[in-house]
Formats: structure tokens, sequence, C-alpha cells
């Protein structure tokens, strides 16, 4: 298992929970996940926080199924089956991966419309670690 | 009676996709033990009753609308928290974006929760009338496979803004009533699971003494009589036990239609009035008036009097999250709740 220490999942809770971006000064790109240089312009580290409405649509996607879930999701696939990971073109421009949850893996989509909310991503050392996911939009 | 005018201002609600039908019980075990349920609900792998309030909390925000920073009250209420200790309600908001200085509360002891949380609520913003109070119930209750009160078990979430100002539906007034029974619905310190000593006509008597003493004060306070209401939720541990209740406080079936979750949800445990309450307020009309009565083992009720005052809805419909679904056969829910070892 990739192991991330709790105080370093900790420290990204901001942009688990809340996707807290980072705005450029300079250029004006949006970098999620949060960058110590903005990664457009690379040219400024000055930066103002800025939360993403979490809307984008699937830039491309792959479905994992048994033996392709690295250690810390094989339970995940085990138990609820085969799952979509996704490219989601955010709104605001990044560019980010994650699960598609809540959605029947064979009506995954390239340019379906996904928002994000709270998920359990996966527990590590009996600590529960929560981030965001991708679910397809509700009308 | 507070002085100034309480109540809810906007509320959401959220049912898991996934749903087991009675059949697939019976099939693995001969029989279904849940009396009047059809099908209920499960939650995904990567749910818990934190991700589940924090869904609602945003929904029911949304509906009024308002933001989340404007909360100074949040409480949640569940009888299934994924850690026995540690705090819940800060997942919840950090995740929806609360202000860390509102006062919070877990209240997680008894299916009485949900209720005993909009309490708290509305006592805040009855103290604070500038306040705004959000209670999220979530609750998947878990209990062994071998026990009969497994087989009632659902999951589901609801939560509720509270404020004085922005009304969906007044609070007119409530009651409660506490006493002392045991050996039904209970975890000891070092159990997980939910047991049940299944004692069927000892655990009805203190449902019936409870709900029914909440419910009849609360009647007596307001000057009320039951056919005033339109529409009754009772709590729903299966979905026979508010007919019982409300035969016994003379509520018709007809008033307590459109609060029976259970029948296609299970048994929401801490969520199941709140749940309920909301399933009602989106067929309720202005003038409309709405009685919650809740139990919890152990054993208490708590009664909670509604008038329904603006036609304002929540954008996401109980019919529409009780109407998504898919179904997954019983070897599959047993995976899902870690069944198999």
């Amino acid at each position: 298992m990739a192991h991330v220490s709790v105080p370093m999942y900790w420290r990204t809770i901001p942009q688990r929970y809340r996707l807290v971006g980072l705005k450029c000064k300079k250029c004006g790109s949006v970098n999620f996940p949060p960058k110590g240089v903005c990664k457009y312009c690379n040219a400024s580290s000055e930066f103002e926080e800025i939360k993403l409405s979490g809307r984008g649509k699937v830039h491309t996607f792959v479905l994992i199924s048994a033996g392709g879930a690295p250690p810390e999701f094989a339970d995940q696939e085990k138990a609820g089956g085969q799952y979509p990971v996704a490219i989601v073109q955010l709104e605001e421009g990044p560019k980010v991966i994650g699960q598609i949850a809540d959605a029947d893996p064979k009506e995954v989509k390239m340019d379906m419309p996904v928002t994000t909310e709270l998920r359990k991503i996966y527990t590590e050392e009996g600590v529960i670690r929560y981030g965001f996911k991708f679910v397809p939009e509700r009308k | 009676m507070s002085l100034v005018t309480i109540g809810i201002s906007g509320y959401g609600v959220y049912v898991p996709r996934l749903r087991i039908k009675k059949e697939d019980y019976a099939k693995a075990w001969g029989s279904f033990s849940a009396a009047g349920v059809g099908e209920k609900s499960v939650m995904g792998f990567d749910e818990d009753v934190l991700t589940a309030a924090a869904k609602v909390s945003r929904r029911a925000l949304e509906s009024v609308p308002t933001t989340p920073n404007s909360v100074t009250r949040f409480a949640i209420a569940s009888t299934s928290p994924p850690y026995l200790e540690k705090l819940l309600s800060g997942t919840v908001m950090v995740s929806v974006g609360m202000p860390n200085y509102a006062l919070s509360s877990d209240h997680i002891t008894s299916t009485r929760a949900g209720t005993e949380a909009m309490l708290a609520g509305f006592e805040h913003v009855t103290a604070n009338p500038k306040g705004v109070a959000l209670v999220a119930a979530a609750d998947a209750p878990l209990a062994s496979m071998w026990d009969s009160i497994e087989h009632a078990l659902g999951a589901g979430a609801a939560a509720f803004v509270l404020s004085n100002e922005n009304l969906i539906a007044e609070l007119e007034g409530h009651a409660s009533y506490a006493s002392e029974y045991f050996g039904e619905r209970f975890k000891s310190r070092n159990e997980t699971l939910v047991h049940d000593l299944n004692v069927k006509k000892f655990s009805e008597s203190s449902l019936i003494k409870n709900a029914t003493s909440a419910g009849t004060a609360l009647l007596n306070k307001l000057g009320r009589k039951p056919e005033e209401y339109n529409h009754v939720v009772i709590q729903q541990p299966d979905a026979r036990v508010p007919a019982t209740i409300g035969a016994r406080m003379q509520f018709t079936d007809l008033q307590l239609a459109a609060g029976m979750t259970a029948k296609v949800l299970g048994d929401l445990g801490a969520a199941s009035t709140p749940v309920s309450l909301a399933a009602v307020l989106d067929v309720a009309k202005v003038g409309d008036k709405i009685m919650v009565i809740s139990y919890g083992s152990g054993a208490g009720s708590d009664a909670l009097s509604f008038k329904v005052v603006s036609d304002r809805k929540s954008t996401i419909r109980f019919q529409a999250e009780a109407d998504r679904k898919e179904y997954i056969d019983y070897v599959k829910y047993l995976k899902l709740k870690g069944a198999i070892l």
C-alpha cells in the first residue's frame, strides 16, 4: 500500500473535503491540487485560495476490475465490484483524477457531467480517509 | 412555547441507491422478519453516516437557500457512527464549510437521536433569534446476520435548517417522555452490533408506553385532537409499528401514509422520523398540520408538532430518491456489510 501518514493526509483535508484550490495571482490559472509554484506559468508562487464548484465533465476513464485495484482499494473492488476511475475536466480548468461513485460502471461515458461529494476513500491505521469522489450530476 | 416563531426553513433527503428485496432474504433464510417492509436501502462500500450527513446538509442549505457560513449550531444524529469515540460533527462541518466556531453536538445513543438533535437545534434558535441550526440525521444500523432484527435495517439521511426566518413549517410545540426499559435493541460497550433479546411483547409495551405518552402530552399541551393532523410520522423499526401506535392514539392509516418510508427503505434508525418528515414536507400543503413521534429503546420518545406555512420544497424530492435504485442480491449485501470474514 502506498502509505500516506496521518499528518500528511490531514494537510490535504481542505482540498479533499472541500476542493480548495489555488488561483495564480500572475496568470489567473487555477491549480488543483494546490502547487508550490503555478504549474501553468511556472513564474509565480503567489496564489489566492478558491473553492472549486466540483462540477466538471469526464475527460477519460477506466474501469478497475479484480486484480487491477491498488491494495488500499482491493477490499472495495472485492465487496462492491468493478469501479470507474476518471480524469475529470473541472469547470474552473484543472483536470483531476478521482473515482466515480454512485453510478453503474457501464453507464459512465466521456463528457458525462459530474459533480463531487464526500466519500470514504480508504482506511489505513484504523483511520478512515475521507475525500471527494465524482458522482453523476443529478438533473 | 417560544415567543418568536421558529421552525424549518429548509430540508434535504438522501437515500443510498442500492436496494435488497425481502424475497432475497426469504430465499436465504426461509423467511423475512421485518413486518410490512418490501425492500430496503443499502449504503455503498464507500459511504457511511458522515458522508450521507454531509450530502443532506448541503441539500438542506441549498433548499433555503442559504450558505454554510450562516450556520451557528450543528447537530448530527446516528446510531451507527463510524467511530465510537471521536467527534463526528467536525467531519461534516469541515466538508460542508460550516464555521468551526458553530456549537456542535453528536447524538448517538438511540434511534430517538434524530428528534433529540432537532430539539437541540430548536432550543438554539429559541435562545438565539438570529441563529441558524443545521441538523443532520443519517443512519445505517448494523446487526448480526443471525439476528432477526437485522432484516429490517436500511439506510437513509435527512437534514433540516432551523431558524426563525423563511419558514416552510412552524414548530407549534413539542413534548418528550423518557423511562426505563431494557433488553430491546441495545449495544453493550464491547459490541459494534445491535442486539435484541426478541422479547416482542415487552418491546411493544415499551414502544407503546413511550410513544403514546409523548404524543398525548403534546396533544394536551396544544389542545389538539388527533383528527386535526393531516400527516403523522411515527418511528419505524418496521412498517407495522406506526399503525400499532396510531391505533392507540386514534390516528388513521391515511394520516400515516405519506410518512411510511419503512415500506421501501426499511428501518432508518435515528433517521427514521427525519427522513419520513422530509417525505411528508414534500407533499404537504400550506395549512397542513404534521405530528412527528420518535422512539428510541431504553426508552424514550419525542413528539413535535408542525404547521406548514409555505409551498417551497426541496429540489431533490424523497420520491425521486426512493425511485432511484439498483437491486443487489443477498450475497452482495453480505459483502457490503462486511459479514463474510
